[in-house]
């Protein structure tokens, strides 16, 4: 077995965004989301060239969860973004590392008020249909990213820029207007997620829920729900010489055994693990191991709200903070793997705090400390409090259950209260909890982790209403409008200092992922968004 | 009969109306609806835009409003969409339901060609090293969790042959071969509980049978003993089984959800779990409507049987 912390690296270099707006031309840097401004991000990996990449063969990756429909627009399921990635494309994309490259549009230039950005496509680009790409098919993607049709739902808007509309310059040129300075635009655009380039008229032509009509290195030949994904390769993708697999099928297997089952079967040529099931493949010299950090983390809730509660008062929350020992969380329920995590995730470009900061300053596990401050605030004898968390993955309850014991030693009495997902999501909306005991995902943007402590989001008035940091506020209403990464950096690491004190959320740990594919697998990696992209992009097969 | 058939199709009907009623207001009793799902963890959508997506879904209006828009259109052949998909629930119950339907006829089949022989050997050979063996097999078979006997099938087959059923389902009428490959060990895993049963139920009235005066006076009459056994005393037996094997269905319908995630089949369980957890309303609905015809249905064919194994039985 090969135990790899996803150390192949894509035999192309990507620009970094510096670089990417250099070639563009542009002077005024536009802010975008884990663009690099120092390198790459800290989840880097090493380069190593082996072999030249195989071209042909078919491989089946299974899924752990099904992706429900592959609508372009408007889903919010990470699981329906790994349906149909390899469909589309966006005007840019990331590289592994996150940083910024142009992809249907070759270059961009940001109008001197930033509140507009001319894209140059890339000529001769062609759909899955064989027709040819131009900025009308932008200007309808974005319309139809405002407005996207069922299944998409319009309660994923909140996670888009502020886009005005798409402006036809000439058939190659297209003009994304902004309602107000956005820095979010070329982190949301790279992320993909919600920002596939498709055909004008998509959702006239196919059912755009079980079909795909992109750009992408894959051809989708249709989608069957709790089943699979079947894709061929595009002969016509605008990148040479890729994709290197003939086909490919996703299917959906959300039993774990099962995946095991089926790649010890040769059934998959891989599939994602938990860190138990990729320890049985640990001695199989057929399997490869891949591990990486993801956005993923875990964090710790609190309703600061209604009648006064023990929590309220900041000394108490700081105690929590102090109280924990994330290191003891890694130990016992990820077998010592995984890193701390602030409320930006290790390794998401320049802007979280380093884990240096977070071992030896803001999450440094310190009882003394933590009872001095629980008995300033009143609190010696401790009080009683729910903790809700997600019944499934056990991983929470498991979370959940280490830190219930460790706040014993400052006389918090946890109760546990494991909730079905849907129940979970339903109170965590609308602040119907105590604790929560949650995760979150990838975002396009720094802002996507930093808005839950804008007033002016429902998320908030439905959390804390009662907390109030002015200087917080100020902090993360400007780095979303100040769109040179340079600038945009210091005010988020202070935004973020200031919130490790004030603790509105914890952040707890980032949890690895692990994938196990077989040996003729190649190019495969742990992609730090969640989502499958070395699938898409680099992988190829040995036989 | 055919007033007795009548009549069990109309008795039917508020059944099915009660089971809609009860499940239409069980899944909105959940919390969250179909949009907190469709956010996940996301936050930032507003009331506004959440209440937009619930127009769009047609989840507006009370629920009486909301039950009777749904049961005008059921009742006119129109099942709705999937809020997740916006696939016609009619097209995922067709493709979903002969899949299920499949996995529970073949672990029927399973559980009776195997229980009924097992059942009369237990019985006929009463206190022997067979009936033992048998009743320590039903016993264990009863036991056995059917997701736990698939997952351990699933790694066993993949360990020792290095082998799992193909994971693309294959009608039966393209590829019986490849159909049949897929089904065994899911329809063995969902059997197992209902071949115990069966063969315990078996045996039970079989020695209840042997020992009554008129098989006693067809072995005085020279009758032979196989054909006691056969004609007699398993016919006779078979009333209360076949009952069990009617209510079977219900089961291994339920245990098939379980059964065809382990397996990755798309069927009727594998659709209805995730519907529930997705709030999925419309699929629900149907698809639970769907689940209580069929078991109606089949205990209904259970009752027709009795005429045929008992004549005495009449159905008027």
């Amino acid at each position: 077995m090969a135990d790899k912390e996803t150390t192949e690296s894509m035999a192309d270099g990507g620009l970094t965004r510096r670089d990417a707006l250099v070639k563009a031309g542009v002077v005024a840097a536009g802010a975008v989301a884990a663009g690099s401004v120092a390198g790459a991000a800290t989840a880097a990996p090493k380069r190593r060239i082996a072999q030249a990449p195989r071209r042909g063969g078919r491989m089946t990756f299974a899924l752990e969860q099904d992706p429900v429909h592959v609508a372009p627009f408007g889903a919010i399921l990470t699981s329906n973004h790994w349906g149909k990635q390899a469909a589309y494309d966006s005007l840019v994309e990331w590289d592994r590392n996150l940083n910024l490259k142009p992809a249907l549009a070759e270059s961009w230039r940001i109008s001197a008020d930033q509140k507009s950005i001319t894209f140059n496509l890339r000529k001769g680009v062609r759909f899955h249909n064989g027709k040819e790409l131009d900025a009308g098919d932008v200007k309808y993607s974005v319309e139809k990213m405002l407005a996207p049709p069922l299944p998409g739902s319009v309660a994923t808007l909140g996670q888009i820029p502020s886009f005005d509309g798409v402006d036809v310059v000439s058939k190659y040129v297209a003009r994304l207007r902004l309602k107000a300075r956005d820095a979010r635009v070329f982190g949301f655009l790279a992320w993909g997620r919600y920002s596939p380039i498709v055909p004008a008229g998509l959702y006239d032509q196919i059912n755009a829920s079980r079909g795909a009509i992109g750009t992408g290195p894959y051809r989708m030949l249709g989608f069957d729900p709790n089943d699979k994904v079947e894709y061929v390769r595009n002969t016509r993708f605008w990148k040479q010489g890729l994709p290197y697999m003939e086909a490919m099928t996703l299917k959906t297997l959300p039993d774990e055994q099962s995946r095991i089952a089926a790649l010890r079967a040769g059934a998959i040529d891989g599939a994602t693990l938990s860190s138990d099931g990729a320890n049985s493949f640990r001695n199989d010299s057929g399997f490869t191991v891949l591990r990486g950090g993801t956005a993923a983390f875990r964090e710790l809730q609190f309703t600061i709200k209604g009648d006064p509660k023990p929590w309220h008062d900041i000394r108490v929350r700081q105690a929590v903070n102090l109280a924990i020992n994330r290191q003891a969380i890694l130990n016992t329920v990820y077998s010592g793997n995984g890193n701390y995590s602030g409320i930006v995730p290790p390794g998401y470009g320049p802007w979280p705090l380093t884990q240096a900061e977070l071992k030896t300053k803001y999450q440094k596990f310190d009882l003394v400390k933590a009872r001095a401050l629980m008995r300033a605030a009143g609190q010696t004898r401790g009080f009683s409090v729910k903790l809700s968390t997600f019944s499934t993955p056990l991983e929470f309850q498991q979370i959940a259950a280490v830190i219930k014991s460790q706040l014993k030693a400052i006389n918090i009495e946890v109760e546990i209260v494991a909730q079905e997902p849907g129940t979970f999501a339903a109170n965590n909306g609308i602040g119907n909890f105590e604790w929560d005991l949650t995760a979150r995902g990838m975002r396009g943007d720094v802002d996507g982790y930093m808005n839950e402590y804008n007033p002016a989001i429902p998320a908030y008035r439905a959390w804390y209403p009662n907390w109030k940091n002015v200087k917080v506020w100020r902090l993360v209403g400007n780095g979303k409008i100040i769109l040179d990464p340079a600038k945009r950096l210091p005010v988020y690491k202070q935004a973020q200092i200031l919130l490790q004190s004030e603790l509105p959320q914890i952040g707890i740990v980032q949890v690895n992922k692990y994938q196990v594919v077989r040996k003729r697998v190649q190019g495969m990696y742990v992609a730090f968004s969640d989502f499958n992209t070395g699938l898409r992009d680099t992988v190829w097969l040995s036989s | 009969m055919t007033g007795y058939v009548l009549r069990r199709f109309l008795a039917t009907i508020p059944i099915l109306i009660g089971i809609s009623i009860v499940i239409f207001f069980m899944v909105r009793l959940l919390p969250g609806d179909i949009v907190d799902v469709l956010l996940g963890g996301d936050q930032s959508a507003t009331e506004e835009q959440k209440q937009q997506t619930r127009e769009q879904l047609g989840l507006t209006g009370s629920y009486p409003e909301q039950y009777w828009r749904w049961a005008s259109s059921f009742l006119q052949g129109d099942f709705g969409f999937s809020y997740r998909n916006t696939q016609p629930v009619s097209e995922i119950l067709t493709n979903a339901l002969p899949i299920t339907l499949e996995l529970v006829i073949l672990g029927l089949l399973i559980a009776v060609v195997f229980g009924v022989p097992l059942g009369v050997l237990s019985a006929v050979k009463r206190d022997s090293a067979h009936d033992y063996v048998a009743r320590v097999g039903g016993l264990i078979g009863v036991s056995i969790p059917n997701f736990w006997l698939a997952t351990l099938l699933l790694l066993f087959t993949s360990r020792v042959f290095g082998w799992v059923p193909p994971l693309t389902y294959v009608p039966i009428y393209e590829d019986p071969i490849e159909n049949l490959s897929q089904f065994i060990l899911p329809a063995l895993s969902i059997s197992v509980f209902t071949l115990a049963i069966v063969m315990r139920m078996v045996r039970a009235t079989m020695l209840e049978v042997l020992g009554q005066d008129y098989v006693r006076t067809a072995r005085a009459k020279g009758v032979k003993r196989k054909v006691v056994i056969s004609r007699h005393a398993l016919r006779n037996a078979l009333i209360p089984v076949v009952t069990i094997v009617g209510f079977e269905v219900g089961i291994l319908m339920g245990g098939s959800a379980i059964v065809e995630i382990i397996f990755g089949l798309p069927g009727i369980g594998n659709t209805l779990l995730n519907a529930i957890f997705n709030r999925d309303y419309p699929v629900v609905q149907a698809a639970t409507v769907l689940l209580a015809v069929v078991f109606i249905y089949a205990n209904l064919i259970v009752d027709l049987l009795y005429g045929v194994l008992d004549p005495r039985i009449s159905q008027e």
